[in-house]
């Protein structure tokens, strides 16, 4: 006859009663350590000391170091100039202006770009992009992340947080996947296996599409407006916590508690971080490049078709009266569906174009992060949510992209800076 | 730890850590502002102006876990406190110098610095927690001294579990 829960117990007490010895442990300074960093009022200080060295090692790392330091200059001054005069600069060829530059309007007249971000040929930008920004981002990313596993902190994050994820129907661990996808929002989906229930992996899946900008998008985001980056967290951090709150009351099913298996802190074993970050950055280029370039492609051939026109006299009106953002925004916001990151590069092309405000700046990079999950991630939604689930979380994208949006134009019409 | 580093740590750790508070209510007021640059001290928040209100509360925080680590200093919990304190200026301080270090690199016209830009990188003035770091590093003395007696299995004075 098979035992109940409380029975289970009963019998593994009188087991470990019969077989196991208890004595006095000395505790050590580890361990006094350990104990430090999951209690609040000492372990949130050192939250706080962690996300710093994190974001400050990712910005100095990958923005200044390898991006800024080397990238720019090797795209910028050696591959755009060598592939403009191999092929003569012919702005009037069409293959031309979609592998290597697309120009830009300056005066009325077609001129060629200076950059790679805003030629946004899939020569150009298509590899500036994942080579050049992307690539140092989530290497930075993986690093910290997977040095924060080793040392044995993540899940002592996770017990921290574990009180405010359960107000939002989650628990502790769903820190793992919202770290992940810090770093690409396809692992990040993957990991919500790790969640009990349904609605815990359809709550998880929904913010994280939405909320939790990837590695790529940060690294681009930290690249044109570093000086917006605190607001962009915060705004994205308010929308996570509030719309998870708004899920977790509408969305049926349980959100049960769980125990977690928290190790010691240990010394992190460079073998194993060399492993992980190779296995994850290996796989999240195999993921990105395509579509970067396929998404390069695309938004080249709707420009030359006159599609983009056409959307942007469409949609304009609507993004405009809505959002508060121009009608240009609609090319970045078609090329989102493919990859964000370089959706938010064609926005750097829109500012030192001077076609936007310093609030439509910050508001076109929220909705990018908002509006949509990649194409890839999207592929990964529809492979790990039954249909229901999907249009679900299709809908609650659609609703959260509309009031979000819309309530960040209102406070900047308060503020009187929209 | 015999009594004379007990009580030399409950004086050092003290005084860090009132100079900790000092330096974050200074960061704190600063990051109102556009920052401060006092001499060699530099308070001044880089590209991002959410950094140095974030180094003001780290570096308070840092000031409340020595101050409240002085009673009972060789006790486990209250060293494992000046320990955290230490490590949060580590972090800090480490990832100022890793970005004078990521700056120092990659040149302006060049791809490489040259020598005096590289060295010039590394010149005054210092963010307040690369003042701390040195003062800081006291309590692996007092790490070292701790394992060495877990090891020996000698001045346990913390609770059994």
């Amino acid at each position: 006859m098979p035992l109940s829960v409380d029975e289970r117990w009963n019998l593994i007490e009188k087991i470990s009663k019969q077989t196991v010895e208890f004595g006095a442990r000395k505790h050590t300074l580890k361990d006094a350590i350990a104990e430090l960093t999951v209690k609040p009022l000492t372990g949130i200080p050192v939250a706080i000391a962690v996300l710093y060295g994190i974001w400050s090692f990712f910005v100095d790392f990958a923005g200044t170091l390898f991006t800024d330091g080397f990238m720019v200059r090797l795209f910028d001054e050696h591959w755009l100039p060598f592939l403009q005069n191999a092929f003569h600069n012919n702005l009037d060829n069409w293959a031309y202006r979609l592998f290597i530059d697309a120009g830009h309007i300056e005066n009325g007249v077609l001129v060629a770009s200076d950059n790679c971000l805003e030629a946004f040929g899939v020569l150009t930008s298509g590899f500036f992009v994942p080579f050049g920004v992307v690539l140092w981002a989530v290497l930075a990313f993986y690093l910290m992340f997977a040095l924060l596993e080793d040392v044995g902190y993540l899940p002592r994050l996770a017990v921290l947080v574990d009180t405010v994820l359960h107000k939002i129907g989650l628990h502790g661990y769903a820190i793992v996947p919202t770290f992940l996808s810090l770093g690409c929002n396809v692992p990040g989906v993957t990991a919500t296996r790790a969640l009990e229930t349904r609605k815990q992996r359809f709550l998880m899946i929904t913010l994280l599409s939405v909320f939790v900008p990837c590695g790529a998008q940060i690294g681009i985001m930290q690249d044109l407006v570093p000086e917006l980056m605190g607001w962009i967290f915060l705004t994205l951090a308010i929308g996570y916590l509030g719309f998870g709150f708004i899920l977790n009351k509408i969305v049926p099913g349980k959100s049960p508690e769980i125990i977690m298996d928290v190790p010691p802190y240990r010394m992190p074993m460079m073998k194993n971080i060399v492993s992980k970050l190779w296995v994850r950055t290996s796989r999240f280029l195999l993921v990105a490049v395509p579509f970067v370039l396929l998404g390069c492609l695309i938004v080249g051939l709707m420009y030359l078709t006159g599609a983009m026109d056409w959307l942007a006299t469409v949609l304009g009106p609507f993004l405009m009266s809505w959002f508060g953002v121009p009608e240009e925004t609609v090319s970045p916001l078609i090329a989102g569906f493919l990859r964000k990151d370089l959706a938010v590069g064609m926005l750097g092309g829109l500012m030192e174009q001077g076609i936007m405000t310093t609030f439509q700046v910050f508001t076109s990079v929220v909705l990018l992060c908002i509006y949509f999950p990649c194409l890839a991630t999207f592929a990964l939604m529809l492979k790990e949510e039954n249909w229901k689930e999907f249009l679900g979380s299709i809908a609650s994208l659609v609703a959260m992209v509309l009031v979000y949006g819309g309530l960040i134009h209102l406070v900047g019409i308060m503020l009187e800076v929209a | 730890m015999n009594e004379l580093e007990e009580k030399f740590g409950q004086i050092y750790f003290a005084v860090l850590g009132a100079v900790a508070l000092a330096f974050g209510a200074a960061e704190l007021i600063a990051s109102a502002g556009e920052g401060l640059t006092w001499g060699i001290l530099d308070s001044s928040g880089a590209a991002d102006p959410m950094f140095l209100p974030w180094r003001a509360i780290i570096l308070l925080s840092v000031g409340f876990f020595y101050l409240s680590s002085v009673k009972n200093f060789a006790e486990i919990h209250q060293l494992a406190k000046a320990v955290l304190g230490s490590i949060m200026i580590w972090i800090v301080a480490g990832m100022a110098i890793w970005s004078r270090i990521a700056s120092s690199i990659p040149g302006e016209e060049t791809w490489f610095n040259s020598l005096e830009g590289f060295l010039a990188s590394y010149a005054p003035p210092y963010c307040p927690e690369m003042f701390l770091l040195p003062f800081s590093l006291v309590i692996v003395y007092y790490i070292l001294k701790e394992r060495e007696e877990e090891a020996e299995g000698l001045s346990y004075r913390g609770k059994a579990r």
